[in-house]
């Protein structure tokens, strides 16, 4: 290990950051493992399609874990740094997105606990966590009901454990498969994430239904 | 493929919502999920309801908390990332130690934005104090709502104000003894609450002078004011100083130029918007495409030849944007695809 992967030196790193969109065209079509291996490889185009693509979508995953933004936009930066510094060893990434989200909510909780002034509010931060928003523009069949049913259902909502509004969340928020919603919690198993998903409906399936 | 299809017959909504093929549907459409749902749905049209219940409740989960990152921040933190590699290489021990210093930029931009800001507020406040003690007592609230949303305002009051897409209304937090006020922009719904306190509604050069009453103001992107009065009294006065009184169902059209007229109207033409109705009545072309991208906020391209006398009627309560498109393309044989916020209507024919 003395020749230490360099990355191929551009001419300016910065790369235009904002409004020159070459990396994303670029990158778009390719699948996520490709993307991956370029960035390990060092391809800085590469890593600029990573932080253009993913970073305000993280910065608003973090945010529903705790409110200081400020600390969610070091664990950001803390993570591409320390990512761009193992380049030349990663791990294969198979769904990006999912995998940033994992090492996200691992480095917020590791820097809440090590900051001593949170030391005794982590566990309110994390039982306040990935509050659910239940908007009004949901209709539903039976209008005399209406009102009464989304009270429930929003009171439902608020009853959930942390993770599986988490797990709901990811869902139905950012869109991802169960395969994805098991890399970003850290389940072992697929079936954990359904299983999570599913206990969390069953509380609400009886709203749903009743007419 | 028959299997697949019999599968989702039985399903119920809470199968739907925790199906994942379906969500992805839901909430990112590509072509794979729409052939699949799409054909799908034709042949389960008892099912359609069961259908849009689901996918209105997964769109109604959000993220209670939706921050924005500043541009600033974004900026800096990418700035950060690509110089720390340049000051500190490959170095696995220097890899804990590390830790303090690279999260110090962010932290002491935080910190002297939020002492500029400090500084502001305090500068604001006392310049404020020493000029006018009673202005800084009224705070003015303004809503807005981008192209393809609609939302409810209730007002100080009790009047309840309907506020159409691309449009906005400002108002006092709580208003004075003798005058209740607001400006628009765009296109509103007003319920007003009747009281002895006159209401007003700005619009531009226009001031609609009101008691208690339901009506609707459009201030249309071609320059023209439309007032349209459902029930009680409300008189409209110009800037040059006329006047004119507005009976139930009568409009009254202010052009750009300043002449006005006054017409009737089909409420279901003016008003239908408030109660989320789409309306089409023999629509054109061109007007479907403004009505379509003002309603959901997307972008609407047509390609190939149209018949330029073709025109649509048709009425959409509340329904999602696929559901609109299907019913202008099953009568005139034309196609469409969703990508994105794009949608391109094509003619075969």
């Amino acid at each position: 290990m003395i020749n230490n992967p360099k990355p191929p030196q551009l001419e300016s790193k910065m790369v235009n950051l904002l409004g020159h969109s070459e990396s994303i065209k670029f990158y778009e079509s390719k699948s996520d493992l490709e993307i991956w291996r370029a960035f390990d490889k060092g391809d800085e185009f590469a890593f600029n399609y990573l932080y253009r693509t993913y970073v305000v979508r993280m910065f608003k995953y973090g945010c529903q874990i705790c409110r200081d933004e400020s600390l969610i936009q070091d664990c950001i930066q803390n993570i591409f740094i320390d990512l761009r510094r193992k380049r030349g060893g990663l791990n294969e990434v198979l769904s990006i997105k999912s995998y940033l989200f994992k090492i996200l909510y691992r480095e917020i909780i590791r820097k809440l606990n090590s900051s001593k002034s949170t030391i005794h509010h982590g566990n309110d931060i994390i039982e306040n966590s990935f509050s659910i928003e239940f908007s009004h523009e949901m209709k539903l069949i039976h209008e005399e009901n209406m009102e009464e049913k989304r009270e429930l259902l929003r009171s439902a909502l608020e009853k959930l454990t942390p993770k599986q509004r988490q797990a709901i969340l990811l869902l139905y928020e950012e869109g991802m498969s169960y395969k994805e919603i098991s890399v970003a919690m850290e389940f072992s198993e697929v079936k954990s994430a359904r299983k999570i998903v599913y206990r969390a409906l069953s509380s609400l399936k009886e709203i749903l239904v009743r007419k | 493929m028959i299997s697949v299809y019999m599968k989702y017959k039985d399903y119920d909504i809470e199968n739907f919502i925790s199906d994942e093929f379906f969500v992805q549907w839901v909430k990112n459409p590509s072509e794979n999920n729409r052939h699949f749902w799409e054909k799908w749905l034709e042949q389960h049209p008892d099912k359609r309801f069961v259908v849009y219940e689901a996918a209105n409740f997964i769109r109604s989960i959000n993220y209670n908390i939706n921050p924005d990152l500043p541009d600033k921040v974004y900026v800096d933190m990418y700035e950060n990332i690509l110089k720390f590699d340049e000051a500190k290489p490959v170095n696995k021990a220097g890899r804990n130690s590390g830790g303090f210093f690279y999260l110090f930029p962010v932290k002491s931009i935080a910190a002297s934005i939020l002492l500029m800001f400090c500084l502001w507020i305090q500068y604001e406040a006392i310049n404020f104090r020493t000029e006018n003690e009673e202005e800084i007592q009224i705070a003015i609230i303004s809503k807005s709502n981008p192209v393809g949303q609609k939302s409810i305002i209730d007002l100080p009051d009790g009047s309840r104000v309907h506020l159409n897409s691309e449009s906005e209304i400002e108002f006092p937090a709580s208003f004075s003894e003798d005058k209740r006020w607001v400006t628009l922009k765009g296109e509103a719904f007003f319920e007003i609450q009747k009281e002895s306190r006159p209401f007003y509604v700005e619009s531009g050069l226009t001031s609609i002078h009101v008691m208690g009453t339901t009506f609707n103001v459009n201030q249309s992107e071609n320059g023209s004011l439309y007032v349209a009065l459902v029930t009680g009294k409300v008189r409209v006065n110009s800037k040059e100083g006329e006047e004119v009184d507005l009976e139930p169902k009568e409009m009254l059209v202010i052009e750009q130029s300043g002449t006005y007229y006054k017409t009737g109207f089909d409420p279901l033409d003016i008003i239908a918007w408030k109660d989320k109705t789409l309306v089409f009545k023999s629509a054109s072309l061109r007007e479907i495409k403004s009505k379509l991208e003002k309603w959901y906020g997307v972008q609407v391209e047509f390609k190939g030849v149209f018949d330029n006398n073709w025109t649509y009627s048709g009425i959409y309560e509340d329904e999602m944007l696929e559901n609109v498109l299907r019913g202008i393309c099953l009568t005139s044989g034309m196609k469409f695809s969703i990508e994105n916020k794009k949608i391109t209507i094509t003619n075969p024919k």
